[in-house]
């Protein structure tokens, strides 16, 4: 199957759940056209709850349902789920322990392009990390979210998914390859001179970037990281072992997010050069492609990345 | 249900003599806000409520949330006499490993129903437990204290309004309302007053009752159990500190722990002087 982008993968995924069993709840705040799903809303009104544009009472709200058994999916933007309300997610959701589920829209630079700073989300990551616990899933296109959101389905715990604003490319446009929680997926090996690890919606740009490295002579070795939390320390300590250079590449300011943990994986124990792409300022409002120029962050930033890493001039 | 007085009145002291030790003993904790809802804890947990010590997470069970969870003490003093754990227990207050935490945890201690502490999220989370008693076609109820001065949190106004909005009729919150907050009196720190003018206007069933009274406590419990189709608030004028002389009406006693002879007047008030 597929979708027209990533909240209406997850709107399609959710609509099955509720088919299946009306513990599964849908939390809006406000958020119901936001999170397509109005048909779901109109065909399972007994999984739907409202609270209006409130999202520490959304937060608490599912907390509360979670106590009575419910599984609650908390659906809208990042940031006002991991800003705004980070202190009911910590202290009502991660600290107890409940079956919580978040999802939150405009993930990146790239899911709020236009909207400028106040809808693009490149902390959310982070800050989750700080906070232990909690489940962390970065789907790269609409199949994955679609996957995804059925795997934190079936995790017993706090999980958090970010998606973006429905206009994603489409990465995996043949065989979808299976999403397995907890794990990194290898999508090119083309040898060991860089590594590249990176996940969410600009994973078309680092397979295009792989493409030239490759054209070039610089082989890379492409590692999808889809899931922060539990991340997959062993097999990226694999990877960084064999190539010795890496790139992290990502939607997230630089601190925080895959990033830094990579950095925390080499500096325990796993040397390697390493240089991190990504957002360490305050961007604004543009069209994804212009913004991923004008903060260095596109593919051609990759490939000047890896060749300095490989000393090519 | 019980509803002699009397006995409720001598649980009462009991378990405010309980705080006032376990704060002594374990050198930390909250006594003044305890105090001001032992009768509200009291009247719930002896009386109002349908819970079960011997299966404490009975599903059908009525739910309660200490949304002040600095006043737990007297919830931890409640739940030891009706046996959840050992009062033994009660000392550990505060300290490294022990199951009674600063403020309740749902995951450690037996009998607690929700984690709380952090301020203002009583009501919302409330809301949606009472939710999930609406959509289980439950017969049970949600019960909630609040402080007074925890209404300047303004996720209280946010639940406020989702109670509302998700018609939660078997929602029924407290304001322990003794005037005082952290700081000082409410009307100095927050000017929060009048509380129930503010619940009327998002629509909520008020009442305002003397939240040391039994008789009005259980008047006004029927009175939001009949009421159908929304939430209910019962502002409940209290006295912080309730029952322990100098502790009574003195924000000094917000935080505090008695010393060995302020320890033993209280014990004379609570347990040795007349009903």
């Amino acid at each position: 199957m597929s979708y027209k982008g990533t909240r209406e993968a997850f709107a399609a995924a959710l609509m099955e759940l509720c088919e299946k069993d009306k513990k599964y709840q849908i939390i809006s705040a406000d958020s119901v056209k936001a999170a397509r799903i109005v048909e779901l809303v109109e065909k399972y009104p007994e999984c739907y709850v409202e609270v209006g544009i409130a999202e520490q009472c959304a937060v608490d709200v599912a907390a509360g349902l979670a106590t009575v058994g419910k599984v609650p999916f908390v659906a809208t933007y990042c940031g006002f789920i991991t800003m705004r309300a980070c202190e009911q997610v910590r202290t009502f959701v991660a600290y107890p322990g409940l079956n919580v589920k978040f999802v939150g829209f405009n993930a990146g630079m790239l899911g709020g392009e236009r909207e400028g700073v106040t809808h693009q989300f490149y902390e959310d990551i982070g800050i989750l990390r700080s906070i232990p616990d909690i489940t962390i899933v970065c789907p790269s296109d609409d199949t994955q979210t679609y996957q995804a959101t059925k795997a934190i389905a079936n995790v017993n715990g706090p999980c958090y998914m970010r998606i973006g604003n429905n206009r994603e490319p489409r990465v995996f446009t043949e065989d979808v390859p299976e999403f397995e929680l907890g794990k990194i997926r290898i999508l090119n090996d083309y040898g060991n001179d860089v590594a590249i690890f990176t996940y969410g919606f600009l994973t078309d740009r680092a397979i295009k970037a792989a493409e030239i490295l490759k054209k070039i002579g610089i082989g890379v070795t492409l590692v999808e990281v889809h899931t922060i939390r539990p991340l997959d320390v062993m097999g990226i300590s694999v990877v960084l072992r064999k190539c010795g250079k890496a790139i992290t590449y990502e939607d997230h300011n630089i601190n925080g997010a895959l990033g830094s943990a990579v950095s925390e994986i080499i500096a325990e124990g796993c040397p390697a050069k390493l240089i991190r792409i990504g957002l360490n300022e305050f961007p604004g409002s543009g069209t994804p492609d212009d913004l991923m120029k004008r903060y260095n962050m596109d593919t051609d930033d990759i490939v000047k990345a890896a060749r300095a890493l490989c000393e090519k001039k | 249900m019980n509803r002699n007085i009397q006995e409720l009145i001598k649980i009462a002291r009991e378990l405010r003599f309980d705080v006032v030790d376990m704060v002594y003993k374990s050198k930390d904790g909250h006594p003044g806000p305890a105090l001001s809802i032992g009768d509200l804890v009291t009247a719930l947990y002896f009386s109002e409520m349908n819970i079960d010590s011997k299966n404490p997470k009975k599903p059908g069970r009525d739910r309660f949330i200490l949304s002040k969870g600095h006043a737990c003490p007297i919830i931890y003093a409640a739940l030891a006499k009706l046996n959840y754990f050992s009062n033994d227990l009660l000392p550990t207050l505060r300290t490294c490993d022990s199951i009674l935490q600063g403020h309740p945890c749902m995951k450690k201690t037996v009998g607690i129903d929700m984690t709380s502490g952090s301020l203002g999220n009583g009501v919302a989370i409330g809301t949606g437990m009472e939710i999930a008693r609406q959509r289980d076609n439950g017969s049970w109820y949600t019960y909630v204290i609040t402080g007074d001065g925890e209404l300047n949190e303004g996720v209280i106004w946010e639940g406020a309004l989702a109670a509302v909005r998700n018609k939660c009729e078997n929602l029924i919150v407290f304001i322990d309302f003794n005037n005082n907050q952290s700081g000082g009196h409410t009307d100095q720190i927050s000017g929060i007053n009048p509380i129930a003018d503010k619940w009327r206007a998002f629509r909520w069933h008020v009442q305002e009752i003397d939240g040391h009274d039994y008789e009005q406590i259980f008047a006004a419990i029927d009175a939001a159990k009949k009421e159908k189709g929304k939430p209910s608030v019962i502002v409940c004028k209290t006295i912080k500190g309730k029952g322990v002389s100098y502790m009574e009406d003195n924000n000094a006693w917000h935080k505090g722990v008695p010393t060995t002879e302020q320890w033993e007047i209280a014990k004379k008030e609570l347990l040795g002087g007349n009903m």
